[in-house]
């Protein structure tokens, strides 16, 4: 029985040392790491050479999409700038290895639109082909993601970004799911991803609270067991946070070192035992 | 058990232009009509509770806490500003026959700020001060204080029942204890039931909300749990649907309501009610 691929994202490890963390995921038996969308802080040769001795990939890119690199901002020239920003992400994604990048039509945290809600649309859809087309030609795929409603009034729940993927015409990816964010929006979880079936392209593991599986009340075993029942061959990538709304600003006051070795280890081997009671093949 | 509905399912904010709405959840078969005090002077005490009664419904009391109402402020002047607001709440329950006055009165809604941990500390204090004084002025009026976490996303100080159970301790007063709602509770909390169950007596209000705010049943809030749990600490207070309209834009942007969670306003209070009223036959 083939299983399921995992990959713990490094936005929790808040600035440490590349090699430390490839170390950290490759020890606990992740086939990958994800990594956060800023080119700019990483050489990408100690990446392929981290990850190469650790023998493990990059999964994917987690983008950082802030007021500066809004792809539905009604000003063309900061459309521009966030589209320059999704083909560094392309680029670095592509030089790394990873077959995957998050995009999202406009900034996190931004909660009011700036004009027209189908303005904002369009060119969200605009920026994310153009973007798309870019990441084609470096061969990267894109996934397009959801926050909860207090992180964005864009997209909140999968059928949104369904639809929004649809219109783009692109064909190199898909849209993700991210259960923590999924817990508040979806009437049920596994539902939605059997809806979305074969668009579904990554996927995002966090418990209710944003913590380890394990650590809230989200019941797994239906949303893996929908997983394979899509045929889903993509990454589980935790993505787990600590419990504010603003989980960087407790990050840079050192409150998250739960998220290293303690759910690092206790998230992958949550969801192995999960994955082990499942009916049929995942993957 | 007792049912109620939020007038914020249709309005906001809510005044004595709205008193038809006593009526109308009466219609829809609810025992309770939940209002909120976004603006004290457009709410007549003697005409609220004449139509409630003229309706055969109970009115219950809920704050509305913006920054002018905060009792855990660093300012002196502006918690006395937030106490004399919640008493002016008080004394609307008391004249409307409310048991309660319900919500997140310790602080202003939609404080996130990341405070050092002794900071903390003194905004907790400063809350359980302030409200000692109110919950003293509601006891010689018979009316309790609900206090109300909130998600991560809308408060720093209270976010989970260990927490409020704690600001309870520290207030230390008899008629001071909860108001959950399981909209919060589905994100904070390790295992819903347990939380209730770990409130116990001090559970003097709840607010029956699905996972996205839409009608009860419709989501996957795991009520046989909620449920069972409420029958283990022998709840028997009023429970309110509570969801927001998406078609007035404050309040839409200040829940961050973003789509409509039900087909309609009515919609969503008649097939909670009845998903509520059917869980409790089945499972309580």
């Amino acid at each position: 029985m083939s299983s399921f691929r995992y990959a713990y994202n490094a936005l929790v490890y808040y600035g440490e040392d590349i090699a430390q963390s490839v170390e950290r995921v490759a020890r606990y038996g992740y086939d990958a790491i994800e990594l956060p969308g800023e080119p700019a802080a990483f050489e990408t040769a100690r990446i392929r050479a981290a990850v190469a001795d650790a023998g493990i990939g990059v999964s994917s890119i987690c983008s950082i999409y802030t007021d500066e690199r809004d792809l539905a901002h009604p000003e063309p020239a900061k459309r521009a700038e966030a589209l320059e920003y999704v083909r560094e992400v392309a680029d670095f994604a592509s030089a790394v290895g990873a077959p995957t990048m998050i995009i999202a039509p406009t900034a996190c945290m931004k909660t009011a639109p700036l004009a027209e809600q189908g303005d904002e649309w369009k060119w969200a859809v605009e920026g994310i082909r153009a973007g798309g087309e870019y990441a084609a030609s470096v061969g990267v795929n894109l996934t397009l993601e959801c926050w909860n409603r207090y992180e964005t009034y864009f997209l909140n729940r999968l059928e949104q970004a369904a639809r929004m993927w649809k219109e783009t015409g692109l064909e190199n990816g898909g849209v993700m799911g991210d259960t923590f964010h999924m817990n508040i929006e979806e009437g049920s979880i596994a539902d939605a991803i059997t809806q979305t079936g074969s668009l579904l392209n990554h996927v995002h593991i966090a418990d209710s609270n944003r913590a380890a599986p394990g650590k809230g009340h989200i019941d797994f075993e239906p949303i893996l067991q929908a997983l394979a029942d899509v045929n889903y061959d993509g990454y589980l990538s935790f993505e787990l946070l600590p419990p504010s709304a603003d989980p960087f600003g407790v990050m840079r006051a050192g409150g998250h070192t739960a998220f290293l070795d303690e759910y690092t280890e206790s998230a992958i081997n949550e969801l192995k035992a999960v994955e082990s009671r499942l009916v049929g093949a995942p993957g | 058990m007792i049912y109620g509905a939020s007038t914020f399912i249709w309005a906001s904010p809510f005044g004595d232009d709205q008193l038809h709405l006593a009526k109308h959840v009466a219609d829809l078969g609810f025992d309770v009509l939940e209002i909120c005090v976004e603006d004290p002077d457009r709410i007549t005490a003697d005409a609220l509770g004449a139509a409630a009664e003229e309706a055969g419904v109970k009115v219950s009391v809920c704050g509305a806490f913006g920054p002018d109402r905060d009792v855990s402020h660093d300012d002196a002047d502006r918690r006395e500003q937030g106490i004399d607001y919640i008493k002016l709440c008080v004394d609307l329950a008391e004249a409307v026959g409310s048991p309660h006055v319900a919500g997140p009165m310790y602080s202003s809604t939609g404080k996130t700020r990341l405070l050092p941990e002794d900071e903390r500390k003194q905004q907790r204090e400063w809350a359980a001060e302030s409200l000692r004084e109110v919950a003293d002025y509601a006891g010689e009026r018979g009316v309790k204080l609900a206090i109300e976490p909130l998600n991560r996303f809308e408060t720093d100080l209270v976010n989970t029942v260990e927490q409020g159970l704690e600001l309870c301790e520290l207030i230390d007063r008899d008629n001071a204890g909860l108001l959950l709602d399981t909209f919060h509770l589905n994100i904070e909390e390790k295992d819903v039931g347990s939380a209730i169950r770990a409130a116990g007596n001090r559970v003097f209000h709840f607010h029956a909300c699905e996972n996205d705010r839409g009608a009860p049943g419709s989501g996957h809030v795991e009520w046989d749990d909620v449920f069972a749990a409420l029958g283990d600490i022998g709840f028997d207070q009023q429970t309110v649907i509570e969801s927001f309209t998406p078609e007035i834009q404050e309040i839409a942007r200040a829940v961050s309501m973003w789509r409509p969670v039900a087909e309609s306003s009515d919609q969503l209070a008649a097939d909670g009610l009845a998903f509520l009223r059917s869980g409790v036959g089945v499972r309580g």
